[in-house]
């Protein structure tokens, strides 16, 4: 499945970190997403990188912009780890694996947990891809300045009044 | 669509009915919008005071939102049917709704810290799903977590 800037990220269905029946598009908003692939609450990288995503949802929460987890972990774990993170954005568990093979974003060199591997599309609103991070190395992962650059770029483009209007 | 629907408090009943008697306050129209989850209960945390109001962008109202999405709406989990703050106009907030299949929780409100709660047996809300997070800045003049660009 084409992941790639410019395409169309699917509408993914699946349950939240506490169980409920969500939509991609449905957390959207109307807002830019910022999305995250994530091995899952084991992963040391994981820890340390939601770490820094948490630290983050400071300024997602008064700039009109979202944040969205994607990992195997069933939805009771996602909340444990959530509440031990502080983070206040939404997990998407895909613990029956349904999306995982469809977006090829397998780690295959996981053959323990069979997880997602670690990667971040920031999206606009209507879930085309502005840019996609390979994080299998944890350098590759998008750096906060990478994701405040791409937020601003997204909402210069689909906000109307990013120019100041005149009246 | 319109980012807000009156809802009308007296201190007791609610009504959907703008004209009806009691305060009237904007909240998330979607909550009003579609089938009504029938039995449902509402912790109505406000006063029916016309000046019992705060800035929405005072810290304990912004915190508020915070625990909202950290725990509150997870706590709730399937009971939750929605939530909305209540808004005055642009800049004045003057309390929340909770609205749940079961009012066991409601002793936990984190919104009754701000203004005090009554419980409300009630007909009228549709089920709407919680915000998703970490957006707690409202879109002017609706009340969180309603209303989109």
């Amino acid at each position: 499945m084409a992941l790639a800037p410019g395409e169309r990220f699917p509408d993914l269905d699946l349950p939240d970190h506490t169980g409920r029946a969500r939509q991609l598009s449905e957390l959207a908003g109307g807002d830019p997403i910022a999305l995250f692939s994530s091995r899952g609450w084991w992963c040391p990288k994981e820890q340390r990188y939601m770490r820094e995503l948490t630290r983050l949802q400071d300024e997602f929460e008064v700039a009109y912009a979202r944040i969205v987890v994607l990992s195997v972990d069933p939805p009771e774990v996602q909340s444990a780890f959530r509440a031990g993170l502080g983070a206040r954005f939404t997990f998407l568990s895909d613990h029956e694996r349904r999306w995982l093979p469809r977006l090829e974003l397998v780690e295959r060199t996981d053959t323990v947990h069979d997880p997602y591997r670690p990667a971040g599309f920031t999206l606009f609103p209507d879930l085309t891809v502005h840019r996609a991070y390979n994080g299998y190395w944890y350098w590759g992962r998008a750096t906060p300045e990478e994701i405040r650059r791409d937020m601003r770029e997204i909402t210069r483009s689909v906000r109307a009044d990013w120019e100041v209007p005149e009246d | 669509m319109k980012p807000f629907a009156f809802l009308v408090f007296d201190g007791e009943r609610l009504s959907a009915d703008p004209r009806a008697r009691g305060r009237r306050l904007r909240m998330d129209i979607r909550c009003l919008s579609g089938e009504p989850v029938k039995g449902a209960f509402a912790h109505v945390c406000a006063l029916a005071r016309a000046d019992a109001a705060l800035r929405y962008d005072e810290p304990e109202v912004q915190q508020v939102r915070r625990d909202a999405l950290a725990w509150w709406i997870p706590l709730l989990g399937a009971e939750l049917v929605c939530l909305s703050t209540f808004a005055l106009d642009a800049s004045r907030y003057a309390g929340a709704v909770t609205v749940a299949r079961s009012p066991d929780r409601f002793g936990e409100d984190p919104f009754a810290r701000l203004f005090p709660g009554t419980l409300v047996e009630t007909d009228l809300f549709a089920e709407v799903g919680p915000p998703p997070g970490p957006v707690v800045e409202r879109y002017a003049g609706a009340p969180w977590p309603g209303g989109s660009f």
